[in-house]
């Protein structure tokens, strides 16, 4: 389509894009603006549509871009935020441990993925509001862990305001997705998968073409 | 552009007491001269002079177009019905005008000088200033109020202690016959009230399970709507929205509640209480006010949303087909307007989609500070039933504030850039600025299909 930028940087080894999903006020946007700005407010405002932020981290002596998407949790949007799902290569699924709906919503976030996302994104269970008090739990932790074993994969309970295991989750399943995109590498073409500067361009078919190279 | 100004310029000769033909034209003519030499310095909106600037400058200092002065004077708004007034007008605002100047203390001579020094006190004052205020005073004391022309005048601001009057008329809630508005206000207002009970005062057990979502949803959402003005965070506030917002879900449920009405609630929110609150919004406290009041706000805020939605109801249907669809346009017209904006916007991979559906889907409020929010909101409903198409058009002007920035952006500054866009400072000049543009464009490109060729 386009030439890529005349400016080229590169500033980093690998470009992640990851994915938050889940229901409406578990506190996606709230996670997302911790980990990116350091920052916590109780005063937020709902996501409409897609919202965009970007943290850049290092695992193993590699600079690690990470490009966060938040979506709007309401069912409206899904047309929209769907569209999200198949650039991912890694997605948070979000519940409120507070809030026993959006657990058992996670099931039906689950097969959002499994339609709309690539076969091999890499998923990660996240409990939020871990801080609140322990008469306001409506989701014990054994529950949550129970969930990510059944699909396989790991679990955090975390709070965006305390700032408990926010850098956890994302390095984890940050640290998930760079093994992968290295091990793909090794078996072959590597250029194919190195993600480099101008992939933040054409963000959604750049990650489809890396994941599905074994083909 | 040139031509487009003769060619309606021609067009009022042919018909000159035509009176949507020659509204329109002198409303047009009015804004190409205001644009024509900002389009030039358009990404310095700073620099940019409105309107009034430029007539103090025509009156005070630069007096060989004195005919043009006047003549725009007598083309604008008032039509053909009310010499007395007219005339008054022009003497008023002269007077305001040698005000302005005399205030700004400056000597006359050096022109961009007193550019400078005007330029300050006068910015927001259109909306206020006394010629305005009394063609708005005349329009409105009429038993029959012309709506055209209150959407005309409306159409460049509306001065404060009247936006409530004239929302409740623009939008086709209170009837342009002044003897029927009592009635019909009382009715509505009961209507609103019966339907409140019905809907909302009714314990859970009869709800259906997407009603129970849809209210948690609700609930969920009034807390975080315009969370950075301290009003909003009082639960009486909160407590309102929920009721308008459910009861309007409820009663449209094609659509039910999508998160954004939330925020389109608050500007009607603000006005309508501005007729019993003094001050500014920061300092008011609704438990001021008698429940009654109360209700009858509510009451004027839900009709008034309910109004608004009823012009764009596929905007919140399922898939909003209607944001997909003026998100095309937007880009479209972009391309027309600003091709090397559109193409560095390609090349990076930036779609429309991820910046302006919000904007559409919450109509501009969280993109510019709210206090001028009701300012914009006064173009919005003057545009009527033709909001939608006008809104790409503003949209459009909106995006273009930034054209030189937004050409040095790769992607992902582009979107960072775009989902927060630097408006903070903004006063009034700049969104007159981004409305007057938005006018010339939408009378050069829909008025004439040979400019969308490209």
């Amino acid at each position: 389509m386009a030439a890529p930028p005349a400016r080229a940087r590169a500033d980093y080894d690998y470009l992640i894009k990851l994915l938050l999903i889940g229901d409406s006020g578990v506190g996606k946007s709230c996670l997302l603006l911790r980990f990116s700005d350091g920052s916590f407010t109780t005063s937020f405002i709902t996501t409409i549509g897609i919202d965009f932020k970007i943290r850049t981290i290092e695992l193993d002596g590699k600079r690690i871009k990470l490009q966060i998407w938040d979506t709007a949790g309401q069912e409206r949007f899904r047309t929209i935020t769907t569209a999200y799902y198949r650039g991912a290569m890694g997605i948070l699924l979000v519940y409120d441990v507070t809030d026993e709906s959006s657990f058992n919503n996670i099931r039906n976030w689950i097969r959002n993925i499994e339609q709309h996302a690539s076969d091999n994104v890499n998923k990660i269970l996240v409990g939020n509001k871990a801080d609140m008090d322990e008469s306001k739990r409506a989701v014990p932790t054994s529950k949550g862990q129970a969930l990510a074993d059944e699909y396989g994969i790991k679990f955090f309970e975390t709070s965006a305001k305390t700032n408990l295991n926010v850098e956890e989750v994302f390095f984890s399943i940050g640290r998930d997705i760079k093994q992968r995109l290295s091990d793909t590498d090794s078996k072959s073409e590597p250029s194919t998968i190195k993600i480099n500067q101008d992939q933040g361009a054409n963000a959604g078919q750049a990650a489809q073409k890396s994941s599905c190279c074994g083909s | 552009m040139k031509n487009s100004g003769n060619d309606s310029l021609g067009a009022e000769d042919r018909q000159p007491k035509e009176s949507t033909i020659s509204n329109l034209d002198s409303r047009f003519n009015q804004t190409l001269r205001n644009v024509q030499g900002l389009l030039k310095g358009r990404s310095i909106p700073g620099k940019v002079l409105l309107t009034r600037t430029a007539d103090v400058l025509d009156s005070s200092s630069v007096s060989d177009k004195p005919s043009n002065y006047s003549r725009s004077l007598s083309d604008n708004d008032t039509g053909t019905s009310n010499h007395i007034a007219k005339s008054e007008e022009e003497d008023l605002q002269i007077i305001n005008n040698n005000s302005i100047v005399n205030k700004s203390k400056s000597s006359t001579s050096n022109t961009e000088d007193l550019t400078k020094e005007v330029q300050k006190p006068i910015m927001g004052a259109r909306a206020t200033d006394s010629a305005r205020v009394m063609k708005f005073t005349t329009l409105l004391s009429g038993t029959t109020i012309i709506l055209d022309k209150l959407r005309e005048l409306a159409w460049s601001g509306i001065p404060p202690y009247m936006r409530p009057n004239i929302w409740r008329l623009l939008l086709g809630y209170a009837p342009p016959n002044s003897d029927r508005k009592e009635g019909v206000l009382r009715r509505k207002r009961l209507e609103y009230l019966d339907s409140v009970a019905q809907f909302y005062d009714v314990p859970d057990t009869e709800r259906s399970d997407d009603e129970i979502n849809m209210l948690r949803q609700i609930a969920v959402d009034c807390p975080r709507t315009v969370p950075d003005v301290a009003f909003f965070q009082q639960a009486q506030v909160q407590k309102s929205l929920e009721r308008i917002l459910y009861t309007w879900a409820i009663r449209h449920p094609a659509s039910g509640y999508v998160q954004g009405i939330n925020d389109l609630a608050t500007p009607f929110l603000v006005v309508f209480l501005s007729e019993y609150l003094e001050g500014g919004v920061e300092k008011w406290s609704i438990s001021d006010l008698s429940p009654d009041k109360i209700t009858n706000i509510e009451a004027d805020c839900y009709w008034c949303l309910s109004k608004l939605l009823d012009g764009m109801q596929d905007h919140y249907t399922f898939a909003q087909p209607g944001i997909q669809r003026l998100v095309f346009k937007l880009k479209e017209l972009v391309r027309r307007i600003d091709e090397p904006v559109s193409r560095h916007m390609e090349e990076q991979g930036l779609e429309f989609l991820q910046f302006a559906f919000r904007w559409f889907n919450c109509l501009l409020i969280r993109e510019i500070p709210f206090h001028l929010v009701t300012r914009l909101w006064d173009t919005y409903l003057a545009e009527g039933d033709s909001l939608p198409d006008f809104l790409v058009y503003i949209f459009a002007s909106f995006l273009l504030t930034w054209s030189e920035e937004l050409q040095k952006l790769d992607f992902q500054e582009l979107v960072m850039f775009l989902q927060h866009v630097p408006t903070q400072n903004w006063t009034h000049q700049e969104l007159e600025m981004v409305l007057s543009r938005a006018f010339m464009w939408h009378s050069m490109f829909n008025n004439s299909p040979r400019h969308l060729v490209s």
